[in-house]
């Protein structure tokens, strides 16, 4: 029995099941402490994961996600697998590919909540309804360029509908370039930069914006030690500029009697963390954010030390604290997160 | 200008076409070092081949570079051990490699533990029982005889995919398993004296090379496979080993010191560090001093040991 070869096992499978997709599910829980808004047991997300090929020229996937706001199709894509000229197309509703922790669900974040210049500048993930191409270059340094063309860009962005035919200007428009450096065997730098343009924002009486970010992660993995010993330093910075106007938007449900003025704003945030690995088990961090608001408002800056506890592969526990400085608020905000993994998993290139 | 622009454009997109003459060498892509020994030995001049993994990393935690997408695009073939034991990393890769002459069970997939029948098998897979390994033990390459098996399954994949060698690849892969003959039997002759010893180890790891070589692997510093462990089971552990007399704590090299040698001492065995790959340690440079060195380290802590 113990010798049994794989086909062998493999032809216990009942049929019609051979052919079903790889299916995962992620429960995302947290409980919280703010100082305001006191405590609270927040169940985040049971997000389920499918993936198969579809045939030899394309494979598909589906993320499902099931939050206390209802149930969600957050990703379902098509990604072709065979173009030539290491061409690859991507279309249907997924992250776009911008930035770095923009295309991170929420449970994968290195950290509890995602930073704030993302929730304020990009709205939640990166997530569009549109069509992406991306192009691995010919050299020997690695570099990848991606251009896509989105209804919207941002999972929470509801400036834009995502329903209402447009014209070609109403669309957000994305090209982006990264690139890896191996500085030696134990250490290396990813960086990328990233660009958003939104030539008509029609929600917004067709003022433009502008999307811009930079993002760099340093790695030391000693190779020997990988397992166990390790450090991270991720970085993004984000820059938006948009017209707005001089008076603000007239109040949902009603217009404004004179034309509105818009006026060019422009807006900073960044974030960055570093997050050491101690042992297989025990990572501790710790997170830096700020972030201007759109209309060029005060920032806001946190300050967030966390330890992430891997009990198994599959399942993580992680403690933060957060101390929130924004104008009018001060606060000081505690969370528990316990996320676990079930079914199947994939290591992802793009979760790395 | 745009038509000088254009043809300039036509000209650089056939350019990666026209270096596939064939003069050019097989691009080989190998998961471990120890399949690039064995690629080159099979294939000589023919072949240029490069190793993802450098022989000091935990096979199960090699990092997922961007520049091994570049390597794997270029390839040809990728050459894989198998048994999911590169699940951490290749299948993304793959993927990121844009390559689909080596996708999964592509004709540029070779899967060298095809020929093998693995140990191990569960019965059942649940994650309660750790982060098992799905399909068998893939841990083969510490045992000489399957190495065999796996340098066979190599020529195969590469005569697939370029008939036009399969004399000189059946040539040199003769030559090569007459040389692993020679030394396996030299090497069961001069690991008489492991018969018999009971071994513990770091990762379920060292199965194949104990059946070879008449020892018994009986149990892991792990809790369950990829599970760091817990004060409980190493207390089991060492009630075990001192109950079974075990003579050897195994430690691969990419798992934590401290922890094997203290288990080592409070039972009165013996410590020895393994590579579990080919260039784990400087002498280990190719396949066949790789197991040489792993046999004659373990035959010098038993003998320590007595």
């Amino acid at each position: 029995m113990r010798d049994i070869k794989p086909s062998l096992a493999a032809a216990n499978k009942t049929f019609p099941s051979q052919f079903n997709p790889a299916i995962g599910f992620i429960i995302d829980t947290v409980g919280s402490y703010r100082d305001h808004e006191r405590g609270n047991f927040e169940f985040r997300s049971g997000e389920m994961g499918l993936s198969a090929n579809i045939d030899p020229f394309t494979r598909g996937y589906a993320i499902i996600n099931g939050t206390p706001e209802g149930l969600e199709v957050e990703e379902a894509a098509i990604v072709t697998t065979a173009l030539p000229y290491s061409l690859t197309v991507k279309g249907g509703r997924f992250f776009a590919d911008f930035g770095r922790l923009s295309k991170f669900h929420d449970h994968d974040l290195p950290f509890v909540n995602r930073p704030v210049v993302l929730d304020r500048f990009m709205q939640g993930e990166s997530q569009g309804d549109g069509i992406e191409v991306s192009y691995l270059a010919p050299t020997q340094q690695y570099l990848t360029l991606t251009a896509g063309m989105y209804n919207k860009i941002g999972a929470e962005n509801e400036r834009v509908d995502n329903l209402v035919p447009r014209d070609f200007s109403q669309f957000t428009y994305l090209w982006r370039a990264a690139t890896f450096l191996n500085l030696t065997d134990n250490n290396s730098i990813d960086l990328g930069a990233s660009y958003a343009y939104t030539p008509k924002v029609k929600i917004d009486q067709g003022g433009n914006r502008h999307l811009a970010g930079v993002d760099l992660t340093f790695r030391y993995t000693p190779l020997s030690q990988a397992s166990y010993r390790g450090l991270s330093w991720g970085t993004e910075f984000l820059y938006n500029h948009e017209n707005r106007p001089s008076d603000g938007f007239p109040e949902e449900g009603t217009e404004s009697e004179e034309p509105l003025h818009f006026k060019p704003r422009d807006a900073f945030g960044m974030y960055s963390y570093i997050e050491a690995r101690l042992s297989r088990r025990f990572y501790p961090g710790f997170l830096f954010d700020y972030a201007q608001g759109i209309d060029r408002a005060k920032g806001t800056t946190a300050y967030s030390p966390y330890l992430t506890i891997w009990a198994s592969e599959f399942q993580r526990l992680r403690l933060q604290y957060t101390r929130l400085e924004e104008p009018g608020n001060r606060e000081n905000q505690f969370f528990l997160q316990w996320t676990v993994a079930l079914g199947s998993h994939v290591h992802g290139f793009r979760d790395r | 200008m745009t038509r000088i622009a254009l043809v300039l454009l036509a000209v650089l997109l056939m350019v990666p076409v026209s270096l596939k003459g064939a003069d050019r060498k097989i691009q080989a892509v190998a998961t471990i070092p120890d399949l690039a020994d064995m690629a080159r030995n099979i294939a000589g001049d023919l072949i240029d081949v490069t190793s993802l993994a450098t022989g000091v990393e935990d096979i199960h935690a090699v990092p997922m570079k961007p520049s091994f997408a570049v390597l794997l695009n270029r390839a040809d073939v990728v050459i894989l051990m198998g048994l999911e034991i590169e699940h951490a990393f290749l299948p993304a890769l793959l993927e990121a490699a844009r390559n689909p002459k080596i996708l999964r069970d592509a004709p540029g997939y070779i899967d060298c533990s095809v020929y093998v029948t693995p140990l191990d098998v569960p019965t059942r897979l649940d994650r309660a029982l750790g982060d098992q390994h799905p399909v068998g033990n893939p841990h083969i390459n510490l045992d000489p005889v399957r190495g065999k098996d796996m340098a066979r399954a190599l020529a195969d994949g590469l005569t697939r995919n370029y008939p036009e060698y399969e004399a000189t690849f059946k040539k040199n892969l003769d030559t090569y398993l007459t040389t692993l003959d020679a030394a396996i039997a030299r090497w069961e002759q001069e690991a008489k004296p492991l018969h018999g010893i009971k071994l513990v180890s770091y990762h379920p790891d060292m199965l194949y090379f104990a059946e070879r070589f008449g020892m018994e692997a009986v149990g892991t510093i792990e809790i369950r496979a990829g599970v760091d462990p817990t004060p409980g089971h190493i207390a089991e552990l060492q009630e075990r080993m001192r109950r079974e007399k075990v003579g050897l704590v195994v430690r691969e090299l990419h798992y934590p010191a401290g922890l094997a040698e203290t288990i080592a001492q409070s039972t009165g065995a013996t410590l020895v560090e393994l590579p579990a790959m080919v260039g784990g340690v400087p002498e280990a440079k190719d396949y066949l001093s790789f197991i040489d060195y792993n046999l004659r380290t373990v035959l010098k802590a038993v003998q320590k040991g007595t």
